[in-house]
């Protein structure tokens, strides 16, 4: 017997989940009147979703770390809104130059980490993230400084990309294709070559597996989404400023991937949503109920539990939420027959 | 040309100032590298933290004996010295113990959202207002042919001369610290030596605590306001570890004073003389950084390693 392609993946439930991805807006439309609220929340997930994703290929699957995607979002972001709004070239185009553009920048990181691993990786990559940022400003001709700049909407074959709510179903048609791809990905070839990369260099090495090509490629894969994600987030915000692509937010999508489960693109999404969630709903809520006894800056206290939940995470529950997920499937599945130890 | 030529040595000066700053700095994440192979992203951090603990026993003194006097600073660098050993049994029992055998990029992540969680408690508990920082040596400077040295700058580089030295003869000459040396070679046969392994690892992080909040104290006058950007400063010192080869405490030292120099005179005489640098001048050490892990990635004194399989 030929093993089918799909076989080792269980695809039924995944129809039905797009199913449920599309209504959603419409449900909450019908819940709530501050629905527009939650769609940019959720516009925002889906956007760290797209650039997560390819995160956890790059450090979760290949095992290199990067501190520096914020950067490659900003580069996404700026390298798309001047080739449409500057050089006019339209929207549908830019969705494609702007990543592979953005991947050549992850090539060109990638090439030092040849030579160099963990956490030097880490710092090459944070250093990547302040140069951009600085660049950004410098090049105030095309990009508007550290003033800013702004976008125009987004022009989908014809359709223009108005308000929240068509930004969601252009996000999630985006996020959902590029989490089947990286599943594919994982699957395929390349991804076994990256797992290798990461389990051991030396037995991947001695497997045939060419390291060079592979770690730059893991760099331009992840590029590229995150690439995709900063066109989208420009032409759907509108406005876009070096502020906003700082080393915290670089941070924070480790924390996503952290959070979620490194190591699975199932994790990453959960992460993020999970991440995104908390600091624009729950926090909030929280601090408000705090504010009657302390006086509490809402930025610090916000990063603090960030910092809290991700030490947590490190230290309690290396796996992530997917990893929790999975175990208390197993624990369900064997549920009267559970050895007693495992599961503590 | 003269002009030019007193101004570069004025801030070459500085420079190394601040380099001893990021020398020790370095020295401190050096010093929990070599012994336990973690890479403390917070140390930054903990130099801030020392700088407000440093600020608040100052303040406190001050009230209580109703002026600033010499012993008053003095006072308050004996309490924030008691105060960083016990914070670093703390960020031992933290950091290091539970996550003795987990992979590198955890323990990376796990200090970084150290680093985060003290940022953001010190500027929750201190609150958002900058304050400013006394120095004991007011604005006195010396003046040696042309050439204006503020006294802080010279404190600063005595000081961290003599640091430095007690660190080397501390790791060269005496019991623990050879243990210490020991344990980053190889902690298991250390242990079966039986170097109290448990023990090293939490004298190491107390050390890295102390140099960290000691350059603290030094930097905070240094710095117009103190505030939590202070601890970016930490981040700076990575590229001065690596230039002079990480875990190697001569390393640490040159590494940070030849970056200080360069971060000085870039933002000084050069960027009046070229207009493009100052574009670049305050990321400078990152290219740098850069730079070095492209050509040499085991920096001036460090020593390629040879992998196990």
């Amino acid at each position: 017997m030929i093993k089918g392609r799909f076989d080792d993946e269980n695809l039924k439930w995944i129809p039905v989940l797009i199913i449920v991805v599309f209504l959603f807006p419409f449900l909450l439309k019908s819940a709530t009147f501050s629905y527009k609220y939650y769609l940019y929340i959720l516009n925002i997930a889906g956007i760290y979703i797209i650039l997560t994703v390819g995160l956890d290929i790059l450090s979760g699957f290949t095992g290199l770390m990067s501190l520096g995607h914020a950067a490659f979002l900003a580069i996404g972001a700026y390298t798309s809104a001047i080739l449409v709004d500057q050089v006019g070239l339209p929207f549908e185009l830019s969705l494609i130059i702007t990543p592979i553009i953005v991947g050549l920048f992850g090539f060109v990181i990638g090439f030092p980490a040849l030579r160099i691993e963990g956490m030097y990786l880490g710092l090459t990559t944070m250093g990547f993230g302040f140069i951009v940022k600085r660049l950004i400003i410098a090049f105030r001709e095309w990009t508007g400084g550290s003033g800013g700049l702004h976008v125009s909407k987004a022009t989908f074959f014809g359709i223009t990309i108005n308000n929240d709510w068509d930004n969601y179903f252009m996000i999630y048609t985006f996020a959902i294709l590029a989490i089947i791809i990286a599943r594919r990905i994982v699957k395929s070839k390349l991804g076994r070559a990256f797992m290798a990369i990461r389990d051991s260099e030396q037995a991947a090495q001695a497997s045939g597996i060419n390291l060079a090509k592979y770690k730059m490629m893991s760099f331009f894969i992840s590029g590229m989404f995150a690439g995709f994600a900063g066109v989208l987030f420009a032409h759907t915000s509108h406005f876009i400023s070096t502020d906003h692509f700082d080393i915290l937010l670089s941070i924070l999508f480790i924390v996503m991937v952290l959070v979620g489960g490194v190591g699975s693109i199932y994790g990453a999404v959960l992460g993020t949503l999970f991440i995104v969630l908390m600091e624009n709903m729950f926090i909030p809520l929280f601090e408000d109920g705090m504010s009657q006894f302390v006086h509490l800056e809402a930025g610090d206290f916000q990063v603090f539990i960030f910092g809290l939940i991700m030490l947590i995470f490190i230290i309690f529950q290396p796996l992530g939420l997917y990893g929790m997920w999975l175990k208390m499937r197993i624990y369900w599945k064997i549920f009267p027959f559970n050895p007693r130890k495992r599961f503590n | 040309m003269s002009d030019l030529f007193s101004g570069l040595i004025q801030e070459s000066i500085s420079g190394i100032a601040l380099g001893c700053i990021y020398a020790l700095i370095a020295l401190g994440f050096t010093l929990i590298y070599k012994a336990t192979e973690v890479v403390n992203f917070a140390q930054g951090e903990i130099m801030m933290v020392g700088a407000y603990i440093n600020f608040f026993f100052v303040t406190q003194f001050t009230g209580m004996v109703g002026g600033l006097n010499g012993w008053v600073f003095l006072a308050a660098l004996f309490c924030s010295t008691i105060f960083a050993v016990l914070f670093g049994i703390v960020l031992d029992l933290i950091i290091s113990r539970p996550l003795k055998d987990e992979p590198v990029f955890s323990i990376i992540m796990a200090t970084i959202s150290l680093a985060i969680i003290l940022r953001s408690l010190t500027a929750m508990i201190a609150g958002p207002i900058s304050l400013v920082p006394v120095s004991p040596f007011g604005d006195s400077t010396i003046k040696v042919g042309g050439i204006v040295i503020s006294v802080l700058d010279l404190a600063i580089i005595i000081s961290a001369i003599i640091l430095m030295g007690i660190f080397f003869f501390f790791f060269n000459k005496t019991r623990w610290g050879i243990a210490m040396k020991a344990t980053s070679e190889d902690s298991e046969a250390a242990q079966l030596m039986g170097i109290p392994v448990k023990n090293v690892y939490r004298m190491v992080w107390v050390f890295a605590a102390i140099v960290g909040v000691v350059s603290g104290v030094l930097l905070a006058p240094r710095m117009a306001l103190l505030d939590t950007t202070m601890s970016y400063l930490g981040l700076k010192a990575f590229p001065a570890a690596i230039l002079g080869g990480f875990g190697s405490i001569p390393g640490a030292v040159v590494g940070g004073i030849i970056l200080g120099i360069i971060e000085t005179v870039s933002m000084g005489t050069l960027s009046f003389h070229f207009e493009w640098i100052k574009e670049i001048n305050d990321i400078i050490v990152w290219i740098v950084l850069i730079a070095v892990l492209m050509i040499r990635p085991d920096g001036l004194f460090g020593i390629a390693k040879v992998k196990r399989v």
